[in-house]
Order: structure tokens, then C-alpha cells, then sequence
């Protein structure tokens, strides 16, 4: 545990907007009350301090969206936003989504992004305010996307590999939707993309996907959650400083985590001693954002140079001065430039 | 600093809209605060977190981190902030007892019925079916009885080809019947009431979520209090009672009196001479009363007794066309007159009371089409649907004094609490708690809790089917103490912990 705790917390509050502060420091001392030193969880509690919304069929800044089962066996939810349609084809909202679901692949090209909420596989799912909130503002910042929130069992409850098998899941069941295909050659144009855990989902997806022939755009991750038994210099030197303590971290992993395993499993250490060979696959491109003050980002760095080791393209974006979660609230600069970037990144194929 | 004036209105909590008063970004993903309070709460939250790190260090987890303590109002930050760090004991007492001015609506404004499942399957036949109901409505609408025949019949040779054993086909049966009904009025076979419901209350967490919250909100306002009375507005087969009885039997210091009036139909004597055995059985002193319900004015309340009023699924009956006079007003100045300690209302999530008929039977098909979802998950077979199913006549059918399905969203009746006087009483997490294990325990998965405000809902893949909600009559009586520690054991057991 890093000493001096009480100069640091107030370094903390010192880089973040006052409210980014209030709101990530809120979300720190309630997981702290979930978290249960014999690896269960508060799971009740954690559902009932976490803030929802409701999907709303109804264009709110130009954006609908509406829950939808992907999968009846794991009843496997997922939330869909989309461009508002006309209103001259859609007279009310609960005919939206049938309306979208029933399309034919259009002529004009537009992205879908399949999206994992952040959480470090245990908190927070679709409905979550944060979350809902972000994925609205993506349909539009990419011009009209189609964003798919996949609502992805957690842990401790459900451990590797479930969040990635619904990661899965979701992929295979949105390359079966003519509804979502787009351009002249009615292609699904699809960007995996995911915070925190969310981020370490998106890779192992696209890890399946390639595998199995599955073409994804490119993949988007936000300070992807990996690490490695190996104490790295950033985890040591900024533990406990910025929202983050390392041993919290260890906790979501052994919560993860099959029983037994350490921190060098792939699905924590991708490109660790157990990790698997990337080398020759038609992997998608990465846009790689990392936040200076987040002390897993040496696990992000190493991440980057395997796969840029292993032949494929890493877009990387070290924000300096940048904390965990930057991207919930539109009030600074590293908020602003990184959706710049998404935005390039998601359109210059299309 | 306080702001007095900031404490006389928010505690009025009447429907401000969006308040420009709290943080827009902080709204958008679900807290009101002031901006006023960022910097007290910031310095709080730092509080709590060396106080934390320093417990933590001291191998001793800090008291808050008990999972006893109950929270209330997760949106509210800075009261939150405010009662967490009263529970580590951290130096002074909440500086801003008045919470936040409440924003009507911190979300979007959502329309309720957004269909979910099966409804989007991608059946050709089943889509066409849809537009046929909305088109047949329409034409009723525009009073084209016979263009509305015509589609009726249409719908009804479509209806074998999409099978109605589940799934849109299922609930179209059901509305396609209820259609028919209006433009050719025929008397219902008799239902056997009590059976049906009895199915509807096994084969659905609806009607027991709405029990076992109104009892836990009652059991926490009765805290410390030794003669209580509760009056039921329809108390029906009085299957919410026992097990607040049970709560009252155990609770250390033993049970309160308890009064019970039930309002209904002289059948229901039974009812409460069924609740007195019970009573009887667990030593707690009780007396039943009847109430027709057109005789509220001889309700006896007794000096010395506090008062909860308990109106489930059953408030809406009350209303009438929006705009028009109806006995909604009279019933909750009579409410707000007992001076009650707590009244807890459980009401269906649904836009069911418009005016125009389209509007209407649109909210009501995919209302009716998630709870039906929900019930095909239970494999319950027909009865709890032919439960619902006079629901949906009432409500297509029937027009002015004959129409009771009045349902409303919460919003409104927030809105119309207001102006009648009463004040939220927030649920709490251990309401939130016992709900979500009575899901866990005895329901298909697909079933949420959801805080929302203070009051809870219970929602099918995310859309709210029915919502708890608890209010106090302020003027000087006690609200209610936001009281931790109260367990409401009815349904989860001894033990708390999942």
C-alpha cells in the first residue's frame, strides 16, 4: 500500500473537474462496500446503488434505443441505439424496433459498434446511466451508428470464460442481421469496443472472431483492464493515488478469474507466458487509449507492443494527465480529443 | 452553508421539471446535486476514503462497510455522502439535511411501453398482425365500426398462422378478443376470482414484490410504536397480511396492537377472521374491521394509533378522464386527513388512462405483451392470463364510470401525491434486498429491481411492469424514521446474507 495517502487523494482531486471527481470518487467508496474480503459480492446492494435508465424509443438528441434478447437460452439482453427514423416511417415508439429489426441492409455504409461496458467484469451493465449516456453519444459521434450495449454476464457470479462467450455470442448473432449490413456490398461493418473490462472483452472477441472468419472494422478500447502477476513500476508507483488501489484490482481478478489461476492467465496477460499467438491473423486495427494515471497502463503499453510485435496496427493514444474514467463526462480536453479520434478511427473505412 | 429557502422547496417536492439548479453532466448519468455541494461532498468523500484506507490498515473494516447499514436515495449524492459518513462517525452532522431539489425527470422521458422479445421476432406473420391491431384500433378510434369488423376478422383468420400459444400471437388473441368485445358487447363467462387470482399471485413475483415492499415500508415506519393501524383499500384475499404479522410477532420487544380495516365486500369478513386466527396463533393481539367502499367516514381512528394506509394495484380505480373531476381528490384528502405515518401504494407502470383510444391500446398491447412474456417464462398456463385478461377488456372495452383500469406512470402520481399534500418516503436498500431475493429465490431470470427515485420497480428485460412507491402526510406528523436494521424476514428467511 502506498504511504502518504492524504497528500494523494488530494492530488486526485486535483487533475479531474470537480464533478468528474465527486462521480468516480461516489463509484470508489460504493464498490469498496460490495467487495467482500472472502472473494463474494453485494450483489443486491451493488444493483440498487447503481443509477439506470430505461431504454426510450423515443429520440432523445436524435437517438433511440430499446432493449433486445439476443439470445433466448442465456436470455442474453442487449441494448440497441440508433439514429431516430423518420417519423414519416415510424408513427410511435413501440413500433421502433420492430421497425429497425426488420430492415433491409442499406445502401449507405454506417458503422455498428458492438459495445462492453466497463465495470472490471463485476459492476454495471446496459442500463447503467454512465454507460447509456456514452453509448448515445457514440450513435452520433460516428455519424449515425448503430451501437449494440451488450449486457454480458459478470463475475463472481459467472467467471471466465461467460462474459466472453456472450461477447460471442452477440458477434455471431449481429453477423445474422441483414438489418445491420450496409453499402454496396451490404457488409457488417462492425468496431468491437469496450472500457475497462469491456476493453479486455473486445480483444478476446476479436481474438474468437478472427478464428473463426468473422471481419471486424477495428477495435476501440478505453483503458483496457489487463494486467500479469509481475508488479509493474506504474502499478507500484500510482497505487491507491487515483481512484485505484492495486489490491482492489486483485480482487476482481481472482473474482474472474477461474479458481486457481494467477494473473498470468491469458485472459488477464494476453501477452503473457500463457498467451496466444496473434501472429499471421487478419486482426482488426486497435485504437489503443491509455490514461497516464492509470496504474494498470503498463499492462495497456505491453498489450500495444504485442500486438504491433505480432504484425497489427495499434493506434496509440497516452493521454497524460488523464485519469479512469475521463470518458463519462464531456468536460475536458482528453474527453473531447479521444472522441475526435474514435470518430476518424470508426468512419475512414467506411 | 445552508440555503433555507433551498430546504422549504425541495421538501416540498413538487414537480419542478429539470431543475437548472443541479449538475447537467452529473443528471446525465443519474445523481442530482447542486453544484453548491460538489465541493462539502468532494471533501466527504475524501473523508470516507482515508477513513477507509486507514481501517483497512488497521486490519479492521470501517462500521459503514457492515452490510446492515441500509441506504436510501443513491441519487441523491450528497445526502447519501451526508448519512455514510454519519455512520463512520466523521466528526460533524450532515450539513444539508434537505436533500437536493428533485429533478421530475434526471432521464429522459422514457415511453413506457417499449416492446421487448418475442413481440420483435421475426416472424413475417406476426409484424403483419401488429400493424392489423394498431390499424383495427385506429379505425375505432376514428369510430369506422365497420373498417374495424373487417380487420378483426382479417386478424383473426392471421391468428392460427402466427400460433397463439406464446408470443405476439398469444397476447393478440387476447386484444383481438377484446376488440371484438367493443363493437359487439357480449356478457363474460363468470371467472372464478379468487382462483385466478391465486394463480396470477403464484405464477409471477408481481402481486408478492408488491406485498413484500408496501410491508416492509409499513414495518419500518411502525418502528418503536405500540398500536398501529393499517387500512387496506381493497384488501381482496388478504395475502399480503400475514406476513407482516409474523414481522410484528418477531420483532424484539415484542408485537404492537394491530388494527387492521379492510375495505371490500362483505366475503371478506372471512378474510379477516382468517387474519384474526392467524394472529391469534403468533400472539399477536389484533381486531379486524369491515369496510364497505362507500362508507369511508365511518373509519374509527383511535387516539394513541398510528396509521399506515395500503393501497395495492388499486388507487387507479379511483381515477377518471384526465381533465375531468373524479374521486381521486376526495380519497387522498380522506387519506391525508387520518394524519397516516406511512401509505404505500403499489401501482401498475403503464400509460393505460388516455384519452384517445389509439393511444391507449397501443400502451396497453405491449404492456400486456411484456407481463405475458414474463408469465410464459413461469410456464403457468392460462390462468393468471384470463387474470390479466379482464384488465384488458376493462380497458379496451369499456369507456367513462365502467372503465377502473385506469393505470398511470409514476410520474403522474408523484405529481398527484404532491398536490395532495404527501411526501416520499424513500424504499430503501433493504426493501431493494428482500425484493431482489424474492426474485432470486422463486422467479425465471429476466426479472430486475430497479431504484428509481426512491421507489422500486419491478421490470421484465427492462421494462417496468408495476412500481412500489411509499408516502408520508407531512404537517407535523412524523415522517417516518429512515430506520436501518429492520429486516422484513416474510420471505427471504432468517438468514440475510444470499
Amino acid at each position: 500500500m502506498a504511504g502518504g495517502n492524504e497528500v494523494n487523494v488530494n492530488e486526485s482531486r486535483m487533475v479531474v473537474p470537480l464533478n468528474t471527481f465527486v462521480l468516480i470518487s461516489n463509484f470508489k467508496i460504493a464498490y469498496n462496500m460490495l467487495r467482500r474480503p472472502d472473494g463474494s459480492f453485494d450483489r443486491h446492494l451493488a444493483e440498487f446503488l447503481d443509477r439506470k435508465v430505461q431504454a426510450n424509443a423515443s429520440p432523445v438528441n436524435g437517438v433511440v434505443s430499446f432493449d433486445h434478447i439476443l439470445d433466448r437460452q442465456t436470455n442474453l439482453l442487449a441494448r440497441i441505439y440508433c439514429p431516430a427514423p423518420d417519423p414519416a416511417d415510424v408513427e410511435l415508439p413501440q413500433l421502433v424496433a420492430i421497425y429497425e429489426l426488420q430492415k433491409a441492409p442499406s445502401p449507405n455504409p454506417f458503422p455498428v459498434i458492438i459495445f462492453f461496458h466497463g465495470g472490471s467484469f463485476a459492476h454495471s451493465t446496459s442500463s447503467s446511466a454512465i454507460y447509456d449516456t456514452l453509448c448515445r453519444r457514440l450513435v452520433t459521434l460516428c455519424g449515425g451508428a448503430v451501437v449494440i450495449s451488450i449486457d454480458y454476464r459478470r463475475s463472481p457470479e459467472y467467471r471466465f470464460p461467460c462474459a466472453y462467450d456472450d461477447g460471442w455470442t452477440a458477434l455471431k448473432w449481429a453477423s445474422c442481421q441483414p438489418w445491420l449490413r450496409s453499402g454496396k456490398d451490404a457488409k457488417l461493418r462492425v468496431f468491437l469496443a469496450g472500457d475497462s473490462s469491456g476493453g479486455n472483452i473486445a480483444h478476446h472477441v476479436a481474438v474468437r472472431a478472427v478464428h473463426s472468419g468473422i471481419n471486424i472494422s477495428g477495435n476501440i478500447l478505453l483503458n483496457p483492464l489487463f494486467g500479469g502477476n509481475k508488479r509493474t513500476e506504474s502499478e507500484l508507483k500510482l497505487d491507491g493515488k487515483y481512484f485505484v488501489a492495486l489490491q482492489d484490482r486483485d480482487w476482481y481478478w481472482r473474482a474472474f478469474l477461474p479458481e486457481g489461476a494467477d494473473r498470468d492467465h491469458p485472459a488477464c496477460n494476453p501477452f503473457g507466458p500463457n498467451g496466444v499467438e496473434l501472429e499471421g491473423l487478419p486482426f482488426p486495427k486497435t485504437l489503443l487509449v491509455v490514461a497516464s494515471l492509470d496504474l494498470t497502463q503498463d499492462w495497456q503499453l505491453a498489450y500495444a507492443e504485442g500486438l504491433k510485435k505480432a504484425g497489427h496496427e495499434v493506434q496509440l493514444l497516452y493521454r497524460e494527465q488523464a485519469t479512469i474514467g475521463f470518458y463519462f463526462l464531456p468536460n475536458t480536453e482528453h474527453y473531447h480529443e479521444v472522441m475526435k479520434e474514435i470518430k476518424s478511427f470508426v468512419r475512414s473505412d467506411l | 452553508m445552508v440555503d433555507s429557502s433551498y430546504g422549504q422547496e425541495s421538501s416540498a417536492n413538487k414537480s419542478i421539471s429539470t431543475s437548472p439548479e443541479i449538475d447537467g453532466l452529473l443528471a446525465g448519468v443519474g445523481y442530482a446535486i447542486r453544484p453548491s455541494d460538489l465541493p462539502h461532498v468532494a471533501e466527504r468523500l475524501e473523508k470516507l476514503d482515508s477513513a477507509i484506507i486507514a481501517a483497512a490498515a488497521a486490519g479492521l473494516p470501517p462500521e459503514f462497510l457492515c452490510s446492515d447499514a441500509v441506504h436510501y436515495n443513491p441519487s441523491d449524492l450528497a445526502a447519501w455522502v451526508d448519512s455514510m459518513s454519519m455512520l463512520t462517525s466523521l466528526s460533524s452532522p450532515p450539513i444539508h439535511p434537505a436533500p437536493a431539489p428533485w429533478p421530475v425527470q434526471i432521464y429522459a422521458p422514457a415511453p413506457l411501453s417499449t416492446p421487448t422479445v418475442d413481440l420483435l421476432a421475426p416472424e413475417d406473420a406476426g409484424i403483419n398482425l401488429v400493424h392489423l391491431l394498431m390499424s383495427c384500433a385506429d379505425s375505432i378510434h376514428r369510430d369506422d365500426h365497420p373498417s374495424a369488423s373487417k380487420l378483426i376478422h382479417e386478424m383473426q383468420i392471421l391468428l392460427p398462422r402466427v400460433g397463439t400459444a406464446f408470443g405476439i400471437g398469444k397476447v393478440a388473441a387476447y386484444f383481438i378478443d377484446a376488440l371484438d368485445r367493443r363493437l359487439r358487447p357480449r356478457p363474460s363467462p363468470p371467472a372464478e376470482d379468487e382462483i385466478l387470482y391465486h394463480y396470477f399471485y403464484e405464477s409471477s413475483p408481481y402481486l408478492r414484490f408488491a406485498h413484500l415492499t408496501a410491508n416492509q415500508a409499513i414495518l419500518e415506519s411502525f418502528n418503536g410504536l405500540d398500536r398501529v393501524h393499517v387500512i387496506d383499500l381493497n384488501l381482496k384475499h388478504g395475502l399480503q397480511w400475514p406476513a407482516l404479522i409474523q414481522a410484528l410477532a418477531l420483532r424484539p420487544g415484542g408485537p404492537p396492537f394491530i388494527r387492521l380495516t379492510g375495505f371490500g365486500p362483505p366475503e371478506i369478513c372471512e378474510v379477516g377472521r382468517r387474519l384474526a386466527d392467524f394472529a391469534r396463533s403468533v400472539k399477536v393481539p389484533f381486531a379486524f374491521t369491515r369496510l364497505d367502499e362507500i362508507q369511508p367516514n365511518l373509519l374509527r381512528v383511535e387516539p394513541g394509533e398510528t396509521v399506515a394506509v395500503n393501497s395495492v394495484l388499486q388507487l387507479h380505480q379511483f381515477l377518471s378522464d384526465p381533465g375531468s373531476p373524479g374521486p381521486i381528490d376526495s380519497v387522498l384528502s380522506w387519506v391525508k386527513a387520518l394524519r397516516p405515518r406511512i401509505v404505500t401504494v403499489v401501482e401498475q407502470e403503464a400509460d393505460h388512462n388516455r384519452p384517445g383510444f389509439l393511444d391507449r391500446f397501443t400502451e396497453a398491447l405491449f404492456y400486456y405483451s411484456t407481463v405475458f412474456d414474463s408469465l410464459e417464462s413461469a410456464a403457468a398456463g392460462a390462468g393468471p392470463e384470463v387474470y390479466l385478461q379482464k384488465e384488458i377488456c376493462n380497458i379496451v372495452c369499456c369507456d367513462g364510470e365502467e372503465r377502473v383500469e385506469r393505470h398511470e406512470p409514476l410520474a403522474s402520481w408523484r405529481a398527484r401525491f404532491g398536490r395532495a399534500g404527501l411526501w416520499p418516503v424513500p424504499h430503501g436498500s433493504s426493501a431493494f434486498r428482500q425484493a431482489s431475493m424474492l426474485l432470486t429465490l422463486s422467479s425465471g431470470e429476466g426479472y430486475s429491481i430497479e431504484e428509481v427515485e426512491g421507489c422500486l420497480t419491478l421490470s421484465w428485460h427492462g421494462r417496468a411492469v408495476i412500481s412500489a412507491s411509499a408516502w408520508h402526510c407531512g404537517d407535523g406528523v412524523d415522517a417516518p424514521p429512515l430506520a436501518g436494521n429492520i429486516f422484513f424476514n416474510g420471505y427471504s428467511g432468517s438468514d440475510r446474507r444470499e
